[in-house]
């Protein structure tokens, strides 16, 4: 039906007294890179099980535009993206795909093909919008999701705006907003670049800038831990904390390989190559666990509120010296070792056959890779409330299990009592709280072992999500999305906490570039990363948790 | 649900002892450590055997999902008995590689004058620091269920029960809604009252939001002249709570009502915009569920309808007569009556939409009882 021309109220009295993140609002999604790696794994699954889970506008439809990965046209593009789709789906779903909810989700998904710098495309793209918002009585609501790398971000938000697909921010009927993943950039001036750019068509409340860490039901539970229990809050700070360990392992590399035959199945090396862990992973999500784990208690849970507590704690990370950066971060490549019970090969040559599958010459600056494939680092928060504590960040690919958590470990007791024999210390109490793959957190505390002597044991408490609550967990992508088409950006990130957070890791770059190391330090595949990362925590008297 | 350790009857002062004993046989069967995971204490109350085994049967499922203390009552009251009798059971289903997830019931039986002591009986075996769920099983709206529902509800932060096939709908729903004013508003404990029919219309009232939302169908709220429901055998309140919840939300006042038993309920409202009409009609078989909503209503400026059907019970479609546009669909998820009480069971979270539809739902009660 037709949609009037004319501003009309926006208040829909039945949806009163429903909370807002709970209506997602109708809609058409538009995937940029919609053939891409992301969209195929991650984002038309998500849709899919939010449609089986029935939480999508009955209003909704899905476009995705881009060149297809095939690099051929396909004669009928809704369906050849049907095809991609429900491939994507039966693999990574965590739902199968069953005939009713498929056709269901296909009716209203279809396909743009089109380069991000055509501009004649982007007309194609319009008149196709008309043509589903006519179709699903969509009131011209769009939510942008740009799946692309950041060099395109700037091209595609201005042919959005030129072509007239963005509205205002204070229009009252339809909504445009816009996703953008992350890399922001690859450092501070082209991630200010790349904020400018989207400026230049969204207003900062149109953008979500998306980390799916925080669409983990653990990163969230993080915070209810901390603010809905009152034991923690009082404990926690520099009075009680020792230090805090944040580890996001991989246990892939960055080629993926059919397990049974041991061919490469796939590969991230055209992402990868570059950037590195410190911009793929410290950057991002790990200095937003950081974030959560430290800030101050919000106010209330307003998104900007939240934001603020959260840019809060990136604004008091010490700065780097070049001095610090030598002493206090470690990077690392893998070398040939062995993964998931066979061997695998190293990074570079992952590089190489990458680049000798398309027939190409490998890049200059890739020929002796110094790409970062494991991090580790310790840094200070410079409040009141952390002063002196430090906080170790590890993070690496082909570690011998995936595993990510956050684990506070809290001072030792004094050496009296049950702790006053130096040759055997107690083990201190850690909470640590597992992001995945298990979902859930545990508890390490001293016990006494039955029997007539004192002898003290560690015991662990353990919850853990699938177990305690039956119900499997949603994909963070799932939530993620359903925030955006319900106007809820507490989960995003706000451009000065993008900023901020590359203004602390630029001069770590900066530095690893001046030096022009010929070759990195090692670690095999199967191990914690290189020896130097163990040299980092023992130096200060701790060491690595095992996991 | 894997392992099943159950018991002949035991004394309650050996409920406790016999629980720890079954949890402790299904660690040595199996090799594994059983860990017990509990998020409330569950009381249900059922009011005879065969209501009691219908429950029963759901119980295995409804821990699955929200794993608890099960304390399942059987209250005869019409039979003959003294005491309360006990038997308990411990399931265990796999939690991981190395571990069983365990979870406890106790079957509480009690007829006559020992329905009274029940209670005490529950009393004595709840798990302390757990929220409390009572799951009032009966088909007897709890406002009428006397004292024992009192004593019952006293440790419960939530009382969940299900307005599915009440025999006297007007009268039901009248009591129940002035009763949910004294269990939410009452003694200063935090109580809730959940009926399992307002969760089952969760995704028509969804439904019914985004069709008539006034950037998709402008005008359309401010114009409807009159909503037609049609429902399923024994599914008369579940229509009921569409009826209260769209004229609570939309400032409708009821005129007049008139009731057809078995077949129609008509009301006459007045509204912002004029008067309405409302008929809830029964339809002679099919699923025990509202299977059809449809609205006139002025569309694009000239008389229509909107019409919103239960397609197959996974997917609910709203269409705009006479157009060709697309269907809007809202995806049912297959809810068992298990996955349906498990969810309710998690969910302690007042509604005060809920509420303020069951004031509206006691008003149109009265107008038919009058």
């Amino acid at each position: 039906m037709a949609i009037p021309a004319q501003p009309v109220r926006k208040d829909n009295r039945l949806s009163q007294g429903t909370h807002k993140s709970l209506l997602p609002q109708p809609c058409v999604l538009v995937i940029f890179g919609g053939d891409g790696d992301l969209s195929w794994r991650k984002l038309l699954p998500a849709i899919y099980n939010l449609n089986v889970a029935g939480v999508l506008p009955s209003h909704f439809a899905v476009v995705c535009y881009g060149l297809p990965s095939s690099g051929e046209a396909p004669s009928n593009p809704d369906e050849y993206i049907r095809g991609r789709a429900r491939d994507g789906i039966t693999r990574f779903s965590r739902q199968p795909p069953t005939d009713d909810n498929w056709d269901d989700y296909a009716r209203a998904l279809f396909y743009v093909p089109g380069s991000f710098n055509d501009s004649r495309a982007y007309g194609q793209l319009k008149a196709k919008l008309e043509a589903v918002d006519q179709q699903f009585g969509v009131p011209h609501s769009r939510v942008y999701y740009l799946a692309v790398p950041p060099q395109f971000v700037p091209p595609c938000v201005s042919h959005l705006r030129d072509a007239g697909l963005v509205s205002a921010a204070d229009e009252p009927t339809a909504f445009t907003r816009v996703i953008v993943e992350k890399p922001i950039g690859r450092d501070l001036e082209s991630a200010r670049e790349v904020i400018r750019a989207v400026d230049q068509a969204f207003a900062e409340g149109q953008t979500y800038r998306i980390d799916h860490y925080l669409g983990k039901e653990t990163v969230q539970n993080l915070l209810v831990l901390r603010f809905a229990n009152s034991i923690f809050e009082p404990l926690w700070n520099e009075k009680h904390i020792d230090h805090v360990q944040i580890t996001v392992a991989e246990d892939e590399g960055i080629t993926q390989y059919d397990p049974a035959t041991g061919e490469p199945t796939g590969s991230r090396v055209g992402y990868y190559e570059g950037v590195g862990a410190l911009r793929d992973m410290v950057q991002n999500h790990m200095l937003q666990l950081l974030c959560i784990v430290a800030m101050e208690p919000p106010s209330s849970l307003a998104p900007d509120i939240v934001r603020d507590a959260k840019s809060g704690v990136l604004r008091c990370l010490r700065p780097m010296t070049r001095a610090d950066v030598k002493q206090v971060v470690v990077r690392g490549q893998y070398i040939e070792g062995e993964a998931q019970g066979r061997r695998v090969p190293s990074y570079r040559s992952e590089v190489r056959d990458f680049y000798s599958s398309r027939k190409q010459p490998v890049p200059a600056a890739s020929v002796h890779s110094n790409t970062d494939t494991f991090v580790a680092l310790r840094l200070f928060v410079d409040n009141w409330r952390w002063a002196g504590v430090p906080f170790y960040l590890r993070t690496g690919k082909r570690l011998p299990k995936r595993a990510s958590e956050v684990a506070i470990q809290f001072k030792s007791v004094p050496q009296v009592l049950f702790n006053a024999n130096p040759e055997v210390p107690l083990e201190p109490t850690v909470l640590s709280l597992r992001v995945q793959p298990e979902e859930g957190l545990s508890m390490r505390i001293a016990s006494k072992l039955p029997g007539p002597k004192v002898r003290i044991y560690p015991v662990k408490m353990e919850f853990n999500y699938s177990s305690s609550f039956g119900d499997a967990s949603p994909e963070a992508y799932e939530r993620l999305l359903l925030d955006v088409m319900a106007g809820d950006a507490t989960l995003f990130l706000r451009r000065d906490a993008v900023e901020t957070a590359w203004r602390f890791v630029t001069p770590i770059l900066e530095c690893w570039e001046q030096e022009r190391v010929l070759n990195l330090p090692e670690y095999q595949c199967g191990t914690w990363g290189p020896v130097e990362a163990d040299r980092l925590i023992e130096a200060d008297g701790r060491r690595w948790r095992s996991l | 649900m894997s392992t099943l350790a159950t018991s002949e009857f035991v004394p309650l002062s050996e409920v406790e002892r016999e629980l720890r004993r079954q949890r402790q046989s299904l660690q040595g069967t199996e090799q594994v450590a059983a860990q017990l995971v509990r998020m409330s204490n569950l009381v249900i109350f059922c009011q005879s055997q065969e209501s009691a085994q219908a429950v029963a049967a759901l119980v295995p499922e409804v821990v699955t999902a929200h794993p608890a203390r099960v304390l399942l009552l059987i209250g005869e009251p019409s039979g003959e008995g003294s005491e309360v009798t006990a038997q308990v059971c411990v399931r265990a289903r796999p939690a991981g590689s190395h571990q069983l997830a365990c979870a406890e019931q106790v079957l509480l039986r009690a007829a006559g004058a020992a329905v009274n002591r029940l209670p005490f009986a529950v009393r004595s075996l709840m798990i302390g620091d757990l929220p409390t769920n009572l799951w009032w099983a009966s088909s007897q709206p709890p406002p009428l269920a006397g004292p024992l529902l009192y004593d019952l509800s006293e440790q419960a932060q939530q009382i969940m029960y299900d307005s599915m096939g009440w025999p006297e709908p007007a009268r039901g729903v009248a009591a129940t809604a002035s009763w949910l004013e004294q269990v939410e508003g009452g003694d200063g404990c935090w109580r809730v009252a959940s009926d399992l029919n307002w969760r089952r219309l969760k995704y028509w009232r969804r439904l019914l939001t985004q069709v008539l939302d006034p950037t998709s169908t402008p005008g359309a709220v401010e114009s409807i002249t009159e909503v037609q429901i049609e429902h399923g055998p024994h599914a008369v309140i579940q229509a009921w709570e569409i009826v209260s919840w769209l004229a609570s939300r939309l400032d409708w006042s009821v005129e007049t009502g008139r009731v057809e038993p078995g077949r129609e309920i008509a009301w006459r409202f007045t509204a912002p915009h004029g008067d309405l009409r409302v008929r809830v009609q029964r339809l002679e078989q099919g699923p025990t569920e509202v299977r059809r909503v449809r609205i006139a209503c002025r569309l694009d400026d000239k008389p229509g309808a909107l019409s919103l059907v239960a397609d197959d019970g996974r997917r609910l479609t709203g269409v705009l007569e006479g157009t060709d546009a697309a269907p809007r669909t809202v995806t049912v998820p297959p809810h068992t009556a298990t996955e349906l009480i498990a969810r309710q069971l998690s969910d302690r979270q007042r509604d005060p939409v809920f509420r303020e539809s069951m004031a509206v739902a006691q008003v149109l009660a009265q107008s038919l009882l009058d």
